[in-house]
């Protein structure tokens, strides 16, 4: 198997995170009654024409600049023409020959070796409307709220060789489409799916027959498609037999992919400008303008990350990955110690995102809240053992932090002079470990603190604990 | 290629239009004359001619990003052939 | 007193308080309904109209009058969505359509205080010159032959609506012009047709043939009515991407009649020895008079004419197969009942759409299939780029164009042409206009030997419809045109 090589195209499309649609003024709201967010326009009826929207062209260029791609002057739209039944119009206004953004480039890591995947362009469509199989066993019910929707496309070139790799480019082009708000990259709801092109070969050989596996909206199928697909195409290959170019669909309960299309049922989609649009030219102020406005993307922020918190590389790439989570993080951090921060945002709190399966914006801990709990650790008033206590509770309740320490009575021993009283009270009840101790038992340390931090119910300071102790046993 | 009778079917499929054998070759016969007219423009040097697909010299106009929904479901599909429980109704797709 | 009114006259009736708006609307609802052989009128509003001409009686008794449209009896053709009104295109597939919206013209229109008599026949989505290819069968124009009593063709495709103003059966009417479609009836009408500049006219809620050239328009029975006409329908709107952003103008306002010092270009290409010698003649008469009344006239030339045609018969037909695809019988229209989604859209379609409408569909279709997209669709693009620069070039040095509208006048209806191309040849001298997005006019010039109208064609550049609008009046008020068909139909 050493000696086959495995080449990935994809296409995303990654939905314009706009109030409106490109060519309607339709509400793009997710989740609303069926076919109450359809104007004359989505419905394809008679006499009705596209007006395009301003805020999608805008999008299409911030995400162009994002992706380090070339923002073309001149654009235009085309009709892709086929006969669908959430197609209203018969056709899909697309860019085909002249797309808004041309060519550009992402990096990916992975085990921190970097690679740049080009980009073929990206260009805006829209989107079609969502089909029901399943309501009636003689019709399949449409609905057209989506129809009309502002999608980018995003074509790759086919520069992936795993589906590692495939699922990094995927995820970095979310991450960046996210930093810049350009999508809100909710694959579950479908506002970023892809269509991953896959071909086997063997080193040194001709480019192999690839195939299109339609339509993946997560991470896990995106991998799980592609290793099946592989495995497939080695399997009729080493037969002695040929791939056929064809579509196909990833099925999630068998974990397969299976046939949609073939190449000889391919459509012939008679792709000419839209006669009801005019080419769309975009003035270079406009492109500077938005250029300037573009905010910190993740590659940079991650490298801002190494040098001003001084943190690892892998905890800077977890924390940048996710514009939010970068946020979040530098709300933290802000005049804290990026060591505690790191690994109260990365550890701690990742830790019960995942287990409630929650993102970022939905954290059940605010980053003041969090910045605040930091703060008791690093002005002593709780011990870290104590601090996971207290976030436990934050994570169930509304108490604040400073309650929450005091309702528990968690508060850190601090005072010298208390302190003495405990440690005194233990090396009275103990003289023969002291005796020992003072033989040169050294170790025997840990147990006085032990013992100490037991009768204060953990409350002690640790660092002074320490050092008294040592210091009452050393004279 | 020679156009015939199979490109005239295969026209008509992907135009989703059924033509019976009857219509077929009257059908044939007619788009063969319309392509013979057309086929004039062969012999016209169009090298280096940019093509006009709308003749208004105008820019695009670009529309705010201003949601609003104008058309209830009703009016939606008040002239529908089919419909149920809102949706649009058709005969069974498999994929 | 109530016939043969041009919106001129009959709005000045009004005002005077002479006649109420009412009584014109019904006098006209009379003559739909006796003149049912002619076949013009696919839906007549009877209760829209009278309910909108008392609206303007009401408003003339308080002295709010809107202005010369308010009361003025009009008539669509029936591509022109009109709210809660039948609107088929005259095909089967929209044979039960109702619109929930207005179209922009009709909107303009009915704003403006102008009533609506009813939907026009046409050519099935505006695909014809005889009005032939229409669902609810042919119109038939209210003109015949001196020697016989064979039924004619109102030309088309806006056939309902050039005859239903040469019938008398409205003031004026709108039309589509696509490759001639308002230009050509209105010359076999005796009837003045106009074209706007491509983009002058909204096409919102005008169901597209072909949307690169569609424009809607007037016909009128004179060159002021079609002045008021285009002022009403015209202008900015912000639901159509085609449409210029140009201002308004007052064209009725505006409009004088002189030519002097205008230079005026003669296409040498537009002439032939198959031109009949009436139309040569008319076409001389032409040039004499602009040059008595002060013109230049000079001989041009527009090298390539004769690509227009074979280049539009690949534009258009192409347009309009992406354009017809909506009609599925998914949403609305006509549906065929089959249990497989692609049997259903196959069946609703062909038992939907007429022959020739297929027929375009299917070369529209092929011209844009892989493998042959650059030998037709971009060929023709560029094609059509010549021909804008062969105007540009003349406009250099010419006010406007004058041509026949025509190569032939009204021909009888049963004539069989089995030839499609053939009947293509009619819209030879319209079609080029089209192409480069110009507007132009059709005015009646005479009458032939068989006693049918002969129409001419005046073209000038973008946007200047002003210009085209005087130079027509200058003629029709030196023609005095003022022949009418006999009434034979009622
Ligand atoms: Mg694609
Ligand atoms: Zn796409």
């Amino acid at each position: 198997m050493d000696d086959w090589q495995t080449v990935i195209g994809i296409e995303i499309h990654a939905q314009v995170n706009s109030k409106s649609k490109l060519f309607s003024s339709s509400s793009t709201d997710f989740g609303s009654a069926p076919n109450t967010q359809v104007s004359l326009v989505d419905a394809a009826m008679p006499g009705m024409l596209p007006v395009i929207n301003k805020f999608c062209i805008e999008q299409a260029i911030k995400s162009g600049l994002g992706l380090n791609a070339k923002i073309n002057n001149k654009s235009i739209f085309d009709r892709k023409n086929y006969f669908y039944q959430d197609l209203p119009q018969g056709y899909q206004i697309s860019q085909f020959k002249d797309p808004i953004v041309g060519e550009g480039s992402v990096e990916i890591e992975i085990e921190g070796i970097t690679k740049t995947i080009g980009i073929e362009r990206l260009h805006l469509e829209q989107d079609a409307g969502k089909s029901l199989h399943d309501q009636d066993p003689n019709l399949t019910f449409v609905d057209l709220n989506r129809s009309g929707i502002a999608l980018m496309e995003i074509v790759s070139k086919p520069d992936m060789s795993s589906s590692d790799e495939a699922i990094a480019y995927v995820r970095k082009v979310r991450s960046i489409l996210r930093y810049l708000d350009t999508c809100d990259g909710n694959m579950e709801q479908g506002s970023l799916r892809a269509d991953v092109n896959v071909s086997v070969r063997k080193k040194g050989e001709e480019l192999g027959t690839r195939c299109e596996i339609k339509n993946l909206n997560s991470f896990k199928h995106i991998g799980a498609a592609i290793n099946f697909e592989v495995d497939r195409q080695i399997k009729i290959i080493e037969r002695g037999e040929q791939v056929k170019q064809e579509t196909r669909l990833y099925e999630v309960v068998s974990n397969k992919t299976r046939s949609m299309r073939s190449k000889e049922d391919a459509h012939d989609y008679r792709y000419f400008p839209d006669p009801d649009l005019l080419p769309l030219q975009l003035e270079q102020d406009w492109i500077e303008k938005i250029k300037k406005s573009l905010p910190e993307l993740p590659d940079e922020k991650k490298l801002r990350f190494i040098n001003f918190y001084k943190i690892s590389g892998y905890d800077a790439e977890v924390l940048t990955s996710d514009r939010r989570i970068s946020e979040f993080f530098e709300e933290v951090a802000k005049n804290r110690s990026s060591k505690l921060s790191v690994s109260w945002v990365a550890s701690e709190l990742f830790a019960v995102l995942n287990k409630l399966n929650l993102n970022i914006e939905n954290s059940p801990v605010s980053s003041s809240q969090l910045g605040e709990l930091i703060d008791e650790i690093e002005n002593g008033t709780i011990s870290n053992r104590a601090a996971k206590e207290v976030f436990e509770e934050m994570c169930n309740s509304e108490k604040s932090v400073k309650d929450i320490i005091d309702d528990k009575g968690l508060v850190q021993i601090s005072d010298t002079s208390e302190i003495e009283i405990f440690i005194n009270k233990v090396l009275e009840d103990n003289p023969e470990n002291v005796e020992k101790y003072k033989n040169g038992k050294t170790k025997l340390l840990g147990f006085f603190i032990g013992e100490v931090m037991k009768a204060t119910k953990g409350k002690a300071n640790p660092g002074l604990l320490n050092q008294i102790v040592k210091k009452k046993l050393d004279n | 290629m020679e156009f015939d009778k199979n490109s005239t079917i295969k026209l008509a499929k992907l135009a989703r239009l059924s033509v019976n054998d009857n219509q077929l070759n009257s059908l044939e016969k007619d788009l063969k004359s319309i392509l013979k007219f057309i086929d004039q423009l062969k012999e016209i040097n169009t090298e280096d001619i940019d093509p006009t697909s709308n003749s208004l010299d105008q820019k695009l106009i670009l529309r705010d990003d201003i949601a609003e929904n104008t058309l209830s479901n009703e009016d939606l599909l008040k002239n529908v052939p089919e419909s149920e429980l809102g949706f649009f109704v058709v005969p069974k797709v498999i994929e | 007193m109530l016939d043969n009114l041009t919106i001129l006259e009959a709005s000045k009736l009004i005002d005077e308080k002479k006649v109420s708006a009412l009584e014109i609307t019904n006098s006209y609802l009379k003559k739909i309904e006796d003149s049912k052989k002619l076949n013009c009128f696919i839906t007549v509003s009877h209760d829209k109209a009278v309910h909108a001409a008392k609206e303007t009686d009401n408003r003339v008794s308080k002295n709010n009058r809107i202005g010369p449209m308010d009361g003025i009896p009009l008539a669509y053709k029936d591509l022109f969505c009109t709210k809660d009104t039948l609107t088929t295109a005259s095909s089967k597939i929209l044979s039960n359509f109702i619109p929930t919206y207005e179209s922009t013209v009709t909107n303009n229109c009915i704003n403006k205080g102008a009533i609506t008599l009813g939907k026009l026949n046409c050519d099935e989505f505006a695909m014809g010159s005889t009005n032939k290819t229409s669902f609810y069968g042919p119109v038939v124009n209210p003109w015949k032959s001196l020697d016989s009593d064979e039924e004619l063709v109102p030309g088309g495709s806006s056939g309902g609506s050039a005859a239903s103003v040469a019938a008398d059966l409205c003031i004026a009417s709108i039309g589509t012009d696509t490759g001639g479609s308002i230009r050509q009836p209105a010359s076999f009408t005796g009837a003045v047709g106009l074209k706007p500049t491509y983009g002058r006219v909204s096409r919102w809620g005008t169901i597209a043939f072909a949307s690169s050239l569609d424009q809607a328009g007037p016909i009128s029975k004179t060159v002021e009515d079609a002045a008021i006409l285009l002022q009403t329908i015209s202008g900015h709107d912000n639901k159509d991407s085609t449409s210029s952003q140009k201002p308004n103008e007052h064209y009725f306002s505006n409009l004088n009649s002189s030519v002097k010092n205008l230079k005026i270009g003669i296409p040498k290409e537009y002439m032939s020895d198959d031109l009949p010698l009436e139309i040569q003649n008319y076409w001389n008469e032409g040039k004499k008079i602009l040059s008595e009344n002060g013109a230049e006239i000079i001989e041009i030339s527009l090298p390539h004419t004769k690509t227009a045609l074979p280049a539009y018969y690949i534009i258009a037909p192409a347009e309009a197969s992406s354009n017809l695809s909506r009609y599925d019988g998914v949403k609305y229209g006509l549906r065929t009942n089959e249990k497989n989604l692609i049997k259903m859209y196959e069946s609703t379609r062909s038992d939907g759409f007429g022959d020739e409408v297929k027929r375009r569909i299917m070369i529209g279709t092929y011209v844009l299939s892989s493998g042959y997209y650059d030998a037709y669709y971009l060929k023709a693009q560029k094609i059509r780029s010549l021909i804008k620069k062969d105007f540009d070039n003349v406009f250099k040095d010419v006010n406007a164009i004058l041509t026949p509208a025509t190569p032939n006048t009204a021909f009888a209806i049963d004539k069989e042409e089995k030839d499609p191309v053939k009947n293509y040849l009619n819209d030879i001298f319209t079609v080029p206009i089209n192409l480069a997005g110009l507007p132009a006019i059709s005015i009646p010039f005479g009458l032939d030997k068989k006693g049918l109208p002969v129409g001419m064609q005046l073209i000038t550049n973008s946007f200047e419809e002003q210009l085209l609008l005087n130079i027509a009046k200058n003629i029709q008020d030196s023609i005095n045109f003022k022949n009418e068909p006999k009434c034979w139909w009622k």
